[in-house]
């Protein structure tokens, strides 16, 4: 009887939960309803994705566009894993959210939809950054769904007790480790680990620099090309004179360092701080936020890759598809509903939106997200992801303990993971251009 | 009477002879069913496919991009995982891990097992069941575990053993196989005792009485009875560990999370995991997956011929 009442009342609930959606959709004005079927009958797309909230914005869509239902499924632990097995037995879902650098490694399986067509005309409305993860060979594979433009965070309270300006370049950056971990030892610029791929592609990108390129009919393989070099010696400096701790990331010694104040600054994407206040809710209010330090002649920051949103293989209604993400990704409502899951929208709508740019009490007051945006703008679309892009990875992780145990220098380690990438990529019958 | 005896069981099935003797023989096959459907599925079918789609390889050209066309290539794969100097490492290294983790291991298995069964030892049930506890932990967790005692700045022993002077460093490059050895050894020492235990169970406690008569004291009761007389389940359970030697996945793929000093192709399923899941190349990991299977046949099979030659020399 008890258990039955409850039903009821959470039936009643979500009625009135899904009409207030409605409602607020509704007079929202937005353009979501225009979308039917192209044979007029309604369809509806299954949807897997992993950002806080979806179900929401999914009922949201779902209230508002009677003729394209979306079927939502979150994805947790690996469900990622399935996705290809799933398209290749021609039992994948629709739309699919993945990160940016598993798409060419899909699409030389001909695993995801050219939606070109379809998604051609939204470059304008995302960061150049964005839009160059998701364009390979002029065809569009994916709409870019949230991104991590670089931001330095800093201890306010060291550098402020050491007297030490925040660095704007790298080479005041190794001024600034030397003097930090002069006035105390114990104190490290930051951390060097291994097992973290995402500084280097940061750092590399942020330099216009990239692993893979295309060129005609060939990839380009430039893990240790000059950009890559630049960022190599660098760190070379930092791991050479000890000014960098060395720990592997997310571990519970890596946040043990971080909460004991060993590490002063954390060089790392937009998505990076919700992790830190998790795991160091301790230190709010003593770190700031500057803007990554810049190479010489450039303005640039950098950029770790961010989650895209694909049509697989095999979809009937690719044109349906591509119209929710293109709401979900571009438009006011859909990237307000990203903002509020706790992600850093890749399109300009997004990034303007009042509810990002708020000030956080963690950072101080400062408003974190007006300097991730500021550095979105100014990120290089040079980075292409390449087929390989998971072994190389795993290369760059191997090669860069050995550097870590000082068994190779980075330099070393660059050319160790080039060659590995070169002839992964000719092992699966693809024309290599070094 | 001999002879009249079968006739006195043979009237009931005799009067329908043919309709229930044909149930009757069918009734195992009924019962297997289950097991040999899901056999066939789930062991021999993989295996099938797996041996099939190791002589073929997806060809491509250009960029690659729309995909590529699988081909036969005959032993193509098997040359290239044998060209993989990592793939070949990663094999020494099982090796070398397994001819220290499993003789200290069995030792320990051995010894206790051995103390239990002297009935020297009170609340014999309490520590039989602490020392089996940690097999009921899964690999992962105990891989976690293990790991977090590793680290440093949050591990309790770290601490401890430096306070007394001793700086050591679980994770760094020569330490961290033996710091994996740890892990699997406390989490497999406990059901190997209870094997051996039980084994020892079966020895009839007459021997017992007959040496104790003889003068023998317990330990060389227990060296030179106990020990030749469960042989059979201590070499059962060193065959069982070297396969699970060779099949090392969990711990390493767990401690790796913490330490970049275990590479991506550790060993050899790390290597396949490597190839399939982040390489994508089916073909080539089904390869490895097979010389995987071979070298732990051949190991198997040697090592049985070994122990039962040495059982016939011994009668």
């Amino acid at each position: 009887m008890a258990s039955g009442n409850k039903k009821r009342l959470f039936a009643a609930a979500a009625t009135v939960g899904v009409l207030s959606l409605a409602v607020t959709a509704c007079s929202g004005g937005g353009d979501g309803g225009s979308g039917s079927g192209s044979d007029g009958e309604p369809v509806t797309l299954e949807f897997w994705g992993w950002v806080p909230g979806l179900e929401d914005t999914v009922a949201e869509w779902n209230a508002a566009n009677p003729d394209i239902q979306i079927d939502f499924f979150r994805m947790t632990g690996d469900d990622g894993d399935k996705i290809p097995a799933a398209i290749d037995a021609g039992t994948a879902p629709d739309i699919v959210q993945m990160s940016s650098h598993s798409l060419p490694g899909h699409i030389v399986n001909d695993r995801l939809t050219d939606i070109t067509e379809y998604a051609g005309d939204l470059e304008d409305q995302f960061t150049p950054s964005s839009w160059g993860t998701v364009v390979f060979d002029s065809a569009v594979y994916a709409v870019p769904q949230d991104s991590g433009p670089s931001g330095l965070l800093y201890r306010t309270d060291l550098f402020q007790q050491y007297g030490i300006d925040v660095p704007t370049t790298w080479d005041e950056y190794l001024d600034a480790a030397r003097a930090l971990h002069a006035a105390d030892p114990d104190v490290y610029i930051a951390q060097f680990s291994p097992n973290e791929a995402g500084f280097w592609i940061q750092s590399v990108w942020q330099n216009s620099g990239s692993w893979y390129g295309i060129d005609g009919d060939s990839w380009q393989v430039t893990v240790n090309d000059d950009a890559s070099m630049a960022v190599a010696d660098v760190w070379q400096t930092l791991l050479d004179e000890d000014l960098v701790k060395v720990v592997e990331m997310w571990t519970p010694e890596y946040w043990a360092e971080v909460n004991d104040g060993t590490i002063a600054t954390i060089n790392y994407g937009a998505w990076f701080p919700a992790l830190l206040k998790e795991s160091a809710a301790d230190l709010s209010g003593q770190w700031g936020i500057a803007p990554t330090p810049t190479f010489s002649g450039s303005d640039a920051a950098g950029e770790s890759g961010g989650s895209v949103n694909v049509v697989p293989r095999g979809t009937e209604h690719v044109e349906q598809a591509v119209e929710f993400i293109s709401w979900l990704n571009a438009s006011e409502e859909g990237t307000t509903h990203l903002i509020d899951g706790g992600v850093f929208p890749s399109a300009y709508v997004g990034q303007e939106n009042s509810n990002l740019l708020v000030e956080d009490e963690y950072f101080g007051g400062a408003v974190a997200n007006q300097t991730f945006a500021d550095a979105a703008a100014t990120v290089p679309d040079s980075w292409v992801d390449g087929p390989t892009f998971d072994l190389t990875q795993d290369a760059l992780k191997d090669a860069f303990a050995q550097v870590a145990n000082g068994r190779l220098t980075f330099a070393e380690a660059l050319d160790q993971v080039q060659a590995k990438t070169v002839k992964d990529l000719k092992d699966m019958g693809l024309e290599v251009r070094e | 009477m001999t002879s009249a005896s079968p006739a006195t069981v043979a009237p009931r099935p005799g009067r329908s002879r043919g309709r229930l003797s044909g149930g009757l023989r069918a009734a195992p096959y009924v019962f297997i069913a289950p097991f040999v459907a899901l056999f066939v599925v789930f062991l021999v079918l993989p295996i099938v496919i797996a041996v099939y789609k190791s002589f073929f390889a997806v060809q491509r050209s250009g960029l690659g991009f729309g995909g590529g066309e699988e081909a036969f290539v005959g032993l193509d794969n098997y040359v290239q995982a044998f060209g993989n100097s990592e793939f070949l490492r990663s094999f020494g290294r099982v090796l070398l891990f397994g001819a220290v983790q499993v003789p200290v291991m069995l030792l320990i298995a051995l010894a206790l097992a051995l103390l239990f069964d002297s009935a020297m030892v009170r609340g014999k049930k309490f520590f039989q069941l602490s020392v089996f506890l940690p097999y009921a932990v899964p690999s992962v967790v105990a891989a976690l575990i293990w790991g977090f005692l590793y680290q440093p700045k949050v591990s309790p022993i770290v601490e401890l053993l430096r306070g007394m002077g001793v700086d050591p460093q679980f994770l760094a490059p020569g330490t961290v196989m033996w710091s994996l050895v740890n892990v699997v050894i406390w989490s497999v020492t406990g059901v190997n005792m209870i094997i051996i235990f039980s084994s020892l169970q079966t020895v009839p406690r007459e021997m017992y009485e007959a040496a104790r008569i003889d003068g023998a004291n317990e330990l060389r009761l227990a060296l030179q009875i106990k020990v030749p007389m469960i042989m059979p389940a201590v070499l059962l359970t060193t065959l069982f560990s070297i396969i699970g030697t060779l099949q090392l996945f969990n711990e390493p793929m767990t401690l790796r999370s913490i330490t970049s000093n275990i590479s991506g192709s550790y060993t050899p399923n790390m290597a396949i995991y490597q190839t399939t899941t982040l390489g994508g190349n089916l073909n080539l990991g089904s390869a490895m997956a097979v010389l995987l299977g071979i070298a732990t046949m051949v190991l198997s099979i040697v090592l049985s011929a070994a122990s039962n030659r040495k059982k016939g020399g011994a009668r």
